[in-house]
């Protein structure tokens, strides 16, 4: 039993398969543990502190809750490069709206959401009806819109939004902690239902996985593709309220900074909890991770610039990684079956 | 029930009469993960003529050629070549650079991308990137080839749209220039995979006639095939494989066409005792199509009833594979009407099938069974979950139990539904998609190849459970190439050829004898 290749192999016999079976799945997790005890000694006076926990947690909601929308449509194997625009156009909407003309803010905000499901149901119909690669259809379908944000704030930051949209974002900390922290949590538990329990994440992930066995299988492939598209942009659009609604403000490039940290937290995740699938709590875990290393980072002094270094190298990092730790359990699996 | 005819070795004896032996097998033998494909095989080449391998499907052949051309590597076995003996393993290339040119089913080439495009790839093949390609110099080069051996071509024009047998030609000459460029020599051997099972019967003679041009230089072409009557008809002498063995090579001439079928399938086999069915004509048919165009099916018409098996079978390429995915909608109609179960179905699609109790099990388990990173329990939950759901929640439990209950019943191992589907072997893998399948309680059920890649043990318990399935007035559409499979069990099987139904037989006709005889001579016609 246990004169097996490697030690994981003979833990994984024994332990069966509750406990640590596959301990690649918590990864993420000890490193991050490791990343927050490393700070707490380096920068004892400024990171274990309530204030900067409240700015961690709270400052990236927004980003949590545009990865949470990104891997809908990634579960079904689409990538969506919409998201930062739709974001963008919706922030600037709201305040535009709000600020220009004068709209109660609720509208507005509805506005801008539903501007966001046209624009997913835009990229669905392209994608599908024509078959073309999502890549290519969102990057293009997300410049025209990151076009259509500038004429819609005069390629102006508007500031001074209806504070009653940040008293829902802001107002009332709970624990010390900012609420859109709490709905980003809130949403993250909704995708995490969707994914696992309802028949519309199953379908996705066979899609992803092997879009033929879906069709075989009498699932509609086109019109759950189409409706993953439309989620991912209404998310991003959701998460473009609650932007204007933290800052206040918003001009046409509000998003541009959050597409690649979206993308290397959603792959970070995939990492991590259940491996090799884009997966919600590995999105939370991930995002932040990222966060923790940047503020960390920032407290010790580092320049502004280590964001770029930080998320484009766990971007890299996290692919890499998803293969090793794939093979990795492959292997012992396969070990274990030979016992 | 392998007793070959080893005793009739008319080849061998005169093999030593001729003189040069360009290619010489001994005792080649290959085995995947201990179940053996090559049992040690003999194969002898002469120079300048033409030879058949022939065989039933999984006889060897095809790994046969694969290891030649560098694919696998061969076990154990002696391989030379103008009386030069190469080790094994060949190594990546196999004997490619040894005068040895491959021409695989597939043909390798690129649509979009003109003959000319295609032949300047090889000449450039080991030059540097930044080399520049003389385009007239390639052109010229080209049709100096081209007219060597008689192909009037236009070298601009993009491979499809050439008819299948130019296709066929390009490349084959190709193969046979890239062959000369790497050896720099004649006296060659030209490997042939199956070269015309895509070819309209009238323009093979155009591809025979080229294969003559190489005999007439003194080259050598082996040339596998399935189909008996092209093989009697170019060839001078045939090998043929069985179960991995060897059991002889023949001079064309001397041979006749029952003798060569005798030998591709062994001895006559015993009829399986099967037990009588029940058709039911009773009540409408569970399936009925008539004039049904595909991509290779022409107007063909169907009925499936209930409680029968109904075996679709001919050459490759012959429109039986296309079937099943046709009638269950996974591939496009051009023409045709549908009924199920007395329901008129105006455009299948999967979709629409399964809600009319219709289910297809598809021959390609990786690519279209089962995902194969995904658990048995999601893959065996699939269907279910708009039936096992509370609202839009899953009901996991029940598909659990459900799922456990499948893979018990249709004994599948190991026991752990949990495991990713790919990490089953074949016929686990199988077992656990047809449970799924039937526990969908269908009406009708199209199978294509259901027991590929599957042991005889597994295959036994597949045929059982279909079986059980058909008496409890379910209807079988399967469509395979293994005629031992139809003997067992089907209750009438159809020969295609060209895309249509050219021959039904019917209970205690169906045997291997009558399917072989029925299949090639359709291929001839």
């Amino acid at each position: 039993m246990t004169n097996v290749t490697d030690k994981p192999a003979a833990m994984a016999s024994t332990t069966r398969r509750k406990g640590i079976r596959d301990p690649e799945r918590f990864a993420l997790l000890g490193v991050w543990v490791v990343l927050i005890v490393f700070f707490v000694f380096a920068v004892p006076n400024t990171f274990p502190t309530t204030a900067n926990l409240s700015s961690m947690l709270g400052s990236q909601a927004v980003l949590l809750i545009l990865a949470l929308g990104l891997i809908i449509p990634l579960r079904a194997g689409d990538y969506d490069l919409s998201v930062a625009s739709v974001f963008s156009l919706s922030a600037v909407t709201v305040a535009s709206l709000n600020v220009n003309l004068g709209w109660p803010v609720g509208w507005c905000a509805l506005v801008a959401v539903v501007a966001g499901f046209g624009v997913g149901a835009l990229n669905g119909f392209i994608v599908t009806k024509f078959d073309i690669d999502p890549f290519i259809v969102t990057l293009g379908v997300g410049t025209v819109v990151l076009g259509l944000a500038y004429p819609v704030s005069n390629s102006r930051t508007i500031s001074g939004v209806d504070p009653a949209l940040s008293d829902v974002m802001l107002a009332k900390p709970f624990l010390n902690i900012p609420v859109d922290f709490y709905y980003a949590v809130i949403l993250c538990a909704a995708v995490a239902y969707v994914f696992s329990r309802t028949a519309f994440g199953q379908r996705l992930l066979f899609i992803g996985q092997n879009s033929s066995v879906a069709r075989l299988n009498g699932v509609p492939v086109t019109r759950l593709r189409r409706v993953a598209l439309m989620c991912s942009s209404t998310i991003a659009a959701l998460a473009g309220v609650v932007y204007v609604g933290t800052t206040g403000s918003a001009d046409a490039g509000s998003g541009a900074g959050f597409l690649l940290p979206a993308f290397a937290a959603a792959f970070l995740g995939s990492t991590t909890l259940s491996v090799g699938r884009f997966n919600p709590w590995g999105t939370l875990i991930a995002v932040y991770f990222l966060v923790t290393g940047i503020s960390g980072l920032q407290l010790m002094g580092a320049q502004q610039y280590v964001q770029q270094l930080f998320y484009g190298g766990a971007l890299v990092i996290a692919v890499i990684l998803s293969k090793i730790v794939r093979a990795r359990s492959d292997k012992r699996r396969l070990a274990q079956l030979n016992n | 029930m392998s007793s070959t005819d080893r005793s009739a070795t008319g080849g061998r004896a005169n093999r030593a009469s001729t003189g040069a032996e360009l290619l010489s097998i001994t005792g080649l033998k290959k085995a995947f993960a201990g179940v053996p494909a090559l049992r040690g095989v003999d194969l002898n080449i002469r120079a300048g003529e033409i030879h058949g391998l022939l065989g039933a499907n999984g006889c060897g052949k095809s790994t046969l050629i694969k290891i030649l051309a560098g694919f696998y590597t061969g076990d154990d076995g002696e391989i030379s070549i103008n009386g030069v003996e190469h080790k094994l393993p060949l190594g990546p290339r196999g004997l490619s650079d040894s005068g040895v040119a491959f021409v695989h089913q597939d043909l390798g080439l690129v649509p979009s991308l003109t003959v000319l495009e295609h032949m300047a790839l090889d000449s450039n093949g080991t030059a540097s990137e930044l080399h520049r390609i003389s385009w007239q110099q390639e052109r010229g080069r080209v049709e100096t080839l081209l007219t060597r051996f008689d192909l009037n071509l236009d070298v601009d024009a993009k491979v499809d749209t050439l008819s299948p047998v130019e296709k066929a030609m390009v490349a084959i000459v190709r193969a046979v220039a890239r062959q000369e460029q790497t050896s720099g020599q004649g006296g060659s051997l030209l490997v042939l995979d199956e070269p015309t099972v895509f070819l309209p019967r009238e323009e093979i003679d155009v591809l025979f006639a080229l294969l003559r041009k190489f005999k007439a230089q003194g080259d050598s072409v082996l040339l596998v095939s399935h189909d008996l009557d092209e093989v009697l008809e170019i060839t001078d002498r045939v090998t043929v494989f069985r179960d991995g063995s060897f059991v002889g090579t023949r001079n064309t001439a001397e041979t006749s066409r029952q003798d060569v079928v005798e030998m591709i399938l062994g001895s006559r086999d015993v009829h399986t005792a099967r037990q009588k069915s029940k058709v039911r004509t009773d009540i409408e048919p569970r399936l009925a199509a008539s004039g049904v165009d595909g991509e290779r099916v022409r107007s063909l018409s169907i009925e499936l009833r209930a409680g029968e098996v109904v075996g679709v079978t001919g050459l490759a390429g012959s429109g039986f594979e296309e079937l099943p995915e046709l009638l269950f909608g996974a591939r496009t109609w051009r023409a045709g009407t549908l009924t199920v179960n007395g329901k008129e179905v105006t455009l299948p699609t999967p979709h629409e099938m399964m809600s009319n109790q219709v289910v297809l099990v598809p021959s390609d388990r990786k690519a279209d069974g089962g995902a194969q990173e995904l658990t048995v329990l999601e893959n065996l939950s699939l269907p279910f979950f708009s039936q096992f759901a509370r609202g839009w929640r899953i009901k996991w439990k029940s598909l659990r139990k459900q799922s456990e209950q499948i893979t018990e019943r249709f004994n599948v191992k190991p026991k752990n539904i949990d495991l990713e589907l790919g990490k089953l072997s074949g016929g686990n893998q199988q077992k656990a998609l047809l449970g799924k399948w039937l526990q969908t309680k269908p009406t009708v059920m199209l199978l294509n190849e259901p027991t590929q890649g599957v042991d005889v043990g597994a295959r036994r318990e597949i045929f059982k459970l279909l079986r059980e399935a058909v008496s409890n007035d379910m209807a079988i559409l399967c469509a395979t190439s293994d005629y031992e499979q139809l003997v067992e069990l089907a209750d009438r099987v159809l020969i295609l050829a060209d895309g249509e139904v050219r021959e039904e037989l019917f209970g205690s006709e169906i045997t291997k004898e009558s399917m072989a005889e029925a299949i090639y001579s359709q291929g001839a016609k």
